[in-house]
């Protein structure tokens, strides 16, 4: 229990990955180069990329549907989600009990989640069974049986879901605050999970028709790593996804949101609470930027890990908190940047005042070499083990084909770190690292206790904990 | 969600333990013959498991002192133990462990449990020899600096705010851990209570230094992009020169057995009611807890499991159900939780687990839940030897609650050997009233105060 370090949760509700960083192997040159792997595309349209990998029983498959929650109708947040859990509850000749049963009973894994830009499926089976994976997975996606029935239960339950996370620890949601305060009025402040109020709108035919548009032949990417036979999964797949027509639009583009100017505070009410969660945010950066190995670089020294700045001041040297960070989520136009930590109530305005003067550091002082260097080979060094199992593995193939990057992404990585120098750090600080007069704030804390102090921030928009929704009225 | 991560991190072994489990008798681990152990003359054992698939290593050290080795006064003190050891030694100042090896491409993390406290090392291969440098020189000669003492305090007292005081969950297993012992000092919760995060002293971090953190109190493992001999000749020159300490005091207190079901009510806001109930399980080693793996696993282990076909499926009285089983050096807890949906009666959920476990406790499991949770080990199993983290975990595990490391590979006879009856007799024994605490937490009724946290400070 209890590890020392806080892991920044990364705010899961826009696709793109990303709190953390990204690199290769230790001293420098060469890197981690991702493994070979086949690609083929089918006659509808489906990417289909296999990467055969033995040093366990293993088979890995990760199946992305371009179109994610984007495509939900307006009011109606938590449509994708809703067909994500839906699918799961009965498909092909099984109903929910026995799918479940199947999956299971061969210590199998599959599940499927809903993203902004993408719904996916991610399972793992022993790899005498990679027979059934391919038959549960492709009855998921080709043949739900979407039963009314079922339907009412997993939109209660998403529902009750998001009442029970309320009541649990704060750090796990203040980033759906943060992003709909953040984006508000842009896709990407709807919520992907649906809230308790739009999910109470949603209705199975607003799933079904999701269904029909979205999940489509030219929309899937099929990507399968581990302990199988090329020629024979190739087969395999042809036959179980190759019947799906093509979908008759493009999936849905998000605009360009533009940075925000100024301040504004959501204060969120939990009454009772001993801690204030704090969330400061901007626009950043998307998937492609070409500049986001800086980005990571430059966000590895000022909160990516234990040493940086934020960290440093808000837990080591103050003891203000157990953690303190900041990251980029990097969907296909630029998401969020933000600054994540929580404290005791009493030193809420000490600890948010210490994390803008951090953020103000940053923009005066830039970084010296010795940071750059030390950043650059933290981001060498800890990226291997992103790509060491079957699942991230295959998860890395759908994310290159879903944001159109090669694999030079990852090949020319380490490449990419070493051309990182104090200029390029300082044009990324400037680029993609908000001002601290520019910052979208979300709080959760005791609103009794801190509602005044915090109006220095900006002007302050509150609501309960409880509330319904995620976003402002 | 309500936090079942919260959960997982109390049972430490809970899940790799399961995990740990079956390897098909004709399934053989690639690499598993290369790994070599050896015991340095101080008592600290080396294990190591060569393993080139990515360039890097991970150093798992696990030292054998948890929260079970403490007393009223000092409870907390092996977690916030835990984090001084990143705070400065005699020759190197606070911080300077983490910076040193950051900018070398490492990073590190440390847990520490009832029975534990583990400290792992992620880093490039040719960070090695600095690695052991900077992991021998806090075995050595650790300092505390007074100003670090104390803000550490305050990074301790966060943690806790996070992980139990404003989570319902936390509150609630916190209460429960502390009534279902009342002799054991399993009943200390690890992050200590509020009084003891505010006293602690230096001098019962240097008392503890001296106690737990001996060579022959630990084991190290070393997987991942080294040569075995190389990481000797590193063990050699770093920690052989270490002085082993006098075996610590053994814990030889045991609980007594239980007379009655203990019941809590725990208040607080909530949207969600939560019910839990903990009985009096096993320690690692015996039988009996393999067959308690099983057990859990078949009551309360994915959508498929009994509890949520019946509970979360059928009659709608939980969001969620979970299992998990405590098993380190003494008998720990098994748990089953669930979270009732807003304004559901809780009793209505609990008789529901009730009826659920009287069921199996009757009938015993069917042959495909056997084999289902044969398979769920198997592949949890290879899952875990994914990686070079999974692999130290799973050795340490063996070696340090098992005896041995090599016993992670005979793992399958013993779950292939579970039976129904097995799996029945267990329900029956464990799993009764007399043996268990139950507790739920729910709003107070209206117009009481709310329950304001334990540590509100």
């Amino acid at each position: 229990m209890n590890p020392r370090t806080l892991l920044i949760a990364a705010a899961a509700s826009l696709a793109g990955l990303c709190v953390g960083m990204a690199s290769a192997a230790g001293a420098e040159p060469a890197g981690v180069k991702l493994p070979d792997f086949e690609r083929v595309t089918l006659a509808n349209g489906a990417q289909v990329m296999l990467m055969p990998k033995r040093d366990t029983p293993l088979v890995a498959l990760n199946v992305v549907v371009r179109g994610g929650a984007l495509a939900d109708p307006p009011g109606r947040e938590g449509t994708a989600a809703l067909l994500a859990d839906l699918v799961q509850k009965g498909a092909g000749s099984r109903d929910a009990a026995q799918f479940a049963e199947a999956i299971e009973g061969a210590g199998g894994e599959l599940s499927v989640s809903a993203g902004a830009e993408s719904l996916v499926l991610g399972a793992s089976f022993l790899s005498r069974d990679v027979g059934l994976m391919v038959e549960l997975a492709s009855d998921a996606l080709l043949r739900p049986a979407m039963a009314a029935d079922q339907f009412g239960k997993v939109r209660e339950l998403a529902v009750q879901s998001i009442a029970a996370a309320k009541d649990s620890d704060p750090r796990a949601l203040v980033g759906s605050y943060g992003d709909a305060w953040l984006f508000r009025g842009h896709p990407y402040g709807r919520p992907v999970g649906g809230d308790e109020t739009s999910l109470a709108t949603v209705t199975l035919e607003d799933v079904r028709s999701f269904f029909a548009a979205q999940v489509r032949g030219d929309r899937l990417l099929i990507a399968v790593v581990g302990d199988f036979e090329p020629a024979d999964m190739r087969r395999r797949l042809e036959q179980a996804f190759g019947s799906l027509p093509r979908a008759m639009a493009s999936p849905p583009v998000a605009p360009v949101a533009q940075r925000g100017q100024g301040r504004r505070v959501l204060l969120v009410d939990k009454p009772g609470a001993t801690q204030t969660y704090f969330w400061l945010g901007n626009v950043g950066a998307s998937r492609t930027d070409p500049a986001r190995t800086a980005q990571d670089v430059v966000n590895t020294v000022f909160g990516g890990r234990f040493t940086s700045m934020l960290n440093t001041e808000l837990r080591v040297k103050s003891g203000l908190s157990y953690g303190a960070g900041s990251g980029f989520s990097r969907p296909a136009q630029p998401g969020s940047f933000r600054i994540t930590s929580f404290t005791a109530t009493e030193s809420t305005v000490p600890a948010i005042d210490l994390a803008l003067a951090t953020l103000d550091r940053l923009h005066k002082d830039g970084l010296d070499d010795q940071a750059l260097d030390s950043a650059r080979s933290y981001v060498l060094g800890q990226f291997p083990p992103r790509l060491e199992t079957n699942g991230a593995l295959a998860a890395q193939l759908n994310d290159l084909a879903l944001y159109g990057l090669g694999r030079e992404d990852v090949d020319g990585f380490a490449a990419r770190v070493g051309t990182v120098d104090g200029p390029t750090a300082r044009a990324t600080i400037n680029a993609a690292f908000p001002a601290s007069a520019d910052l979208v704030m979300v709080l959760i804390g005791d609103a009794a206790r801190i509602r005044d102090d915090v109006r220095k921030y900006g002007p302050v928009t509150e609501m309960k904990l409880t509330d319904p929704r995620f976003a402002a009225r | 969600m309500p936090n079942p991560s919260f959960l997982a991190s109390v049972a430490v072994l809970a899940l790799s333990s399961l995990a740990t489990a079956a390897v098909a008798a004709s399934a053989t681990v690639a690499g598993a013959d290369q790994i070599v152990a050896r015991t340095l003359p101080n008592g600290l054992k080396v294990v190591v498991w060569p393993d080139h698939d990515i360039p890097n290593v991970a150093m798992y050290t696990w030292y054998r002192v948890g929260s079970r080795n403490e007393r009223p006064g000092i409870t907390g003190l092996s977690h916030y133990f835990e984090h001084m050891m990143f705070n400065g030694t005699r020759t190197r100042a606070p911080g300077e462990f983490d910076r040193v090896m950051e900018a070398s491409g490492g990073s590190n993390n440390a847990y520490t449990s009832s029975d534990v406290t583990v400290y792992q090392n992620w880093f490039p291969s040719s960070a090695t020899k600095l690695i052991f440098d900077l992991e021998a020189d806090r075995m050595r000669q650790l300092d505390f600096d007074p100003k670090v003492v104390e803000s550490e305090r305050g990074v301790v007292y966060s943690e806790r705010r996070s992980s139990v005081d404003n989570d319902n969950f936390g509150t609630l297993l916190e209460q429960m851990q502390a009534t279902a012992y009342v002799a054991h000092p399993y009943q200390i919760p690890t992050i200590g209570w509020p009084s003891d995060i505010e006293g602690w002293k230096i001098e019962d971090l240097q008392a503890y230094y001296k106690q737990y953190y001996a060579p022959n109190n630990a084991v190290m493992l070393v997987v991942g992009a080294v040569d075995p001999e190389a990481v000797f000749k590193l063990a050699e020159h770093y920690l052989a020169p270490l002085e082993a300490q006098p075996a610590p005091p053994p814990v030889t207190t045991k609980e007594p057995p239980q007379l009655g079901e203990r019941r809590i009510r725990v208040q607080r806001d909530a949207q969600t009611p939560l019910v839990a109930m903990a009985w009096h399980s096993g320690a690692a080693p015996d039988r009996q807890s393999r067959v308690m793996e099983v057990l859990l696993s078949i009551l309360g282990d994915g959508d498929s499991s009994r509890l949520h076909q019946r509970l979360v499926e059928q009659e709608r009285a939980a969001v969620q159900v979970g299992t998990q089983l405590e098993a380190g050096f003494d008998p720990g807890l098994a748990w089953v939780y669930a979270v009732a949906p807003p304004g559901f009666d809780v009793a209505k959920t609990e008789a529901l687990i009730d009826e659920e476990i009287a069921r199996l406790a009757k009938d015993g499991p069917s042959t495909a839940e056997l084999a289902k949770a044969r398979n769920q080990a198997l592949a949890g199993f290879w899952r875990g030897l994914q990686t070079i983290s999974g692999k130290a975990q799973a050795l340490g595990t063996y070696e340090v609650f098992h005896g041995d490391y090599r016993k992670l590979f005979d793992a399958p006879a013993v779950y292939e050997n579970i039976t129904a009856e097995d799996v029945q007799q267990a329900a029956a024994q464990v799993l009764r009233k007399e043996n268990r605490t139950v507790g739920v937490l729910e709003s107070p009724p209206p117009g009481t105060a709310a329950g304001t946290a334990a540590g509100a400070q």
